[in-house]
């Protein structure tokens, strides 16, 4: 579950994971996370936010999804649905970071060559219509603009500063536009909601546009 | 009442300096007046950096350096009303004299101020290159205050005159100082060919670490148990120098030994497996296990799998290989696939008598 938490006596589930809040004297809060525990000294409206990051892991700045099929994709035409995504999740009391984690399955592959490629989260996913049942989602618009069939077996996004959007179960990637150009897909992190009603994290804007040159 | 027109004479050994006593008093006032507008001086800049965005410009080091400039002026302009600047050392002014040295003392100061400055704005992406930068800076101010002062105290008409003197004392430290030398030239390559940056973790021989700093006769490097080690850059150049963070990923190389009786290939899944589980194990390039060598005790199967640089180096050997080697030997353990002690099948040409002794019997 996403969101503000009470500083109360409380589970809180995030994918595999589960943080335990627990009330002690003194007027203190034990938050606990596996072997993590930290004391929270609890004030009048003082919330736990727990909220999705970017899948950045140990500093990576890029997070490549396999698709699972490669997409072809017509002439002049455009196609839209969703793939399963990684996300870290952060959490908070204020603006002080007391805690972050991976909550899903941790994996990393080199985009690009051994020279002059760079680490990037990875991920394995189908390319869905409709929205998957998972912890993290990306939905995207890959549009064909070039006068020939064009493939497309995985997506590269840049994640530095990148919004991030949630429900109370799930998180979301802003909506991403590729763009099938003869010169590599074209990559734009619009930084819009993919649908309407999520709460969002991280300021509200379009990330420079990013070519697929691998 | 102080007579100030009578005249001083002071005797110090074989010179006579004579001293007027209006001269004297103005030049206390001219020192009393000096030393109060230097702690004007200090404390305005002292106020000015708490509330100036330019700190690099308004500190405590340029409070400090305004306070003792002043007073140095302040100082000078004494002496010249006494007169005692207007002596001469060796045939050059003692004004001069002193002058150059003021010159090289500032020049100095600002040399170092601005080295620190180029240091303190640069991003640490950038921060190897420009510290090389701001070394040439520093030695480059340096060198030429040299010259200039040189210049002020007189001393250059003379320079070749000092050369020509020098000349043989030269020869003699030529000999003495070629290491010096090669080192420097080496510094001077070295940042041309930049086979390696601050920051870089490095093995270079016996020394294994991250690259602390780069000097001119010198490089060090911070081992990872915390040592420095100071290593010339003559020898530097002249090494095999292998920089482990060069690029962003490495193939980490592990060796497994399974006793010859167990499935080679289960046991090359049951690895492949831990290696999927593993964050640090690169997906792509994907990871290879094969069976490398037939051994006098085991079946060594060898694991190839591509990692993120900084995370194979150091300390974070800790997490990534030695974590690894743990996980695949527990993997193992839970498969009951056996890792082997080294043993050896011994053929006797002839039967070995065994003689069994019966304990009962006294």
């Amino acid at each position: 579950m996403f969101g503000p938490f009470e500083l109360k006596t409380q589970f809180i589930k995030i994918g595999g994971k589960k943080i335990h809040l627990l009330e002690e004297a003194g007027g203190f809060v034990r938050y606990r996370r596996g072997d993590v525990e930290r004391l929270i000294k609890k004030v009048d409206g003082g919330k736990l936010l727990v909220i999705p990051t970017p899948a950045t892991g140990y500093g990576v700045k890029l997070l490549m999804i396999l698709l699972r099929e490669p997409l072809a994709v017509p002439p002049g035409e455009s196609v839209e649905g969703f793939l399963e995504a990684p996300v870290d999740v952060e959490v908070r009391t204020g603006s002080l970071t007391i805690d972050r984690f991976v909550p899903c399955r941790e994996k990393y592959a080199l985009y690009g060559s051994v020279e002059r490629g760079a680490i990037a989260r990875y991920y394995v996913s189908s390319f869905t219509p409709n929205e998957p049942d998972s912890l993290g989602v990306l939905k995207v618009s890959v549009e064909n603009p070039s006068g020939e069939w064009k493939g497309l077996d995985k997506v590269v996004l840049p994640l530095d500063g990148t919004p991030m959007y949630y429900s109370p179960d799930r998180a979301y990637y802003p909506m991403v536009r590729i763009l099938l150009r003869n010169g590599g897909p074209e990559v734009n992190n619009t930084g819009e909601p993919p649908r309407e009603g999520l709460s969002s994290f991280g300021p509200k804007r379009a990330l420079p546009k990013f070519l697929m040159r691998w | 009442m102080l007579n100030l027109s009578a005249n001083w004479t002071l005797v110090f050994g074989p010179t006579k300096l004579t001293l007027n006593a209006g001269d004297a008093v103005l030049s206390i006032v001219v020192l009393a007046l000096g030393f109060v507008i230097a702690k004007l001086l200090e404390r305005y800049i002292l106020e000015l950096s708490s509330s100036t965005t330019y700190v690099w410009v308004f500190n405590e080091d340029t409070a400090k350096m305004l306070y003792n400039m002043t007073i140095l002026i302040a100082a000078f302009y004494s002496l010249h009303l006494l007169g005692i600047l207007a002596y001469k050392v060796s045939g050059t002014s003692l004004s001069d004299i002193l002058t150059a040295l003021v010159v090289f003392y500032f020049s100095y100061l600002l040399a170092k101020k601005s080295r620190d400055y180029m240091l303190m704005r640069t991003t640490p992406e950038k921060l190897p290159e420009v510290q090389i930068k701001a070394k040439l800076l520093y030695y480059t101010v340096i060198t030429f205050a040299f010259f200039l002062s040189l210049n002020i105290a007189g001393l250059s008409g003379r320079l070749s005159t000092i050369i020509a003197a020098a000349g043989i004392t030269g020869i003699v430290l030529g000999f003495a100082s070629q290491t010096v030398v090669a080192n420097f030239i080496s510094g001077v390559f070295m940042y041309f060919d930049k086979p390696l940056k601050i920051g870089d973790a490095v093995r270079i021989g016996d020394v294994e670490g991250i690259v602390n700093d780069i000097r001119i006769l010198s490089t060090r490097i911070q081992q990872w148990d915390g040592t420095l080690v100071r290593i010339p850059n003559e020898k530097l150049f002249n090494s095999n120098i292998i920089n482990l963070q060069k690029y962003p990923v490495r193939r980490a190389e592990i060796t497994v030994g399974i006793a010859y009786k167990e499935d080679a290939q289960r046991a090359i899944d049951v690895i492949l497996s831990v290696l999927d589980e593993e964050p640090h194990v690169l997906a792509i390039p994907e990871p290879r296990v094969y069976v490398h060598d037939l051994g006098n005790s085991s079946v060594n199967i060898t694991v190839w799998a591509w990692v993120p640089s900084s995370l194979w180096v150091g300390q974070n050997l800790l997490r990534s290989k030695y974590g690894l080697l743990q996980r695949i030997k527990e993997a193992l353990d839970r498969e009951g696939i056996e890792i082997p002690f080294p043993q050896r099948v011994n053929w006797f040409a002839e039967p070995i008598r065994i003689r069994v002794e019966d304990e009962g019997k006294g």
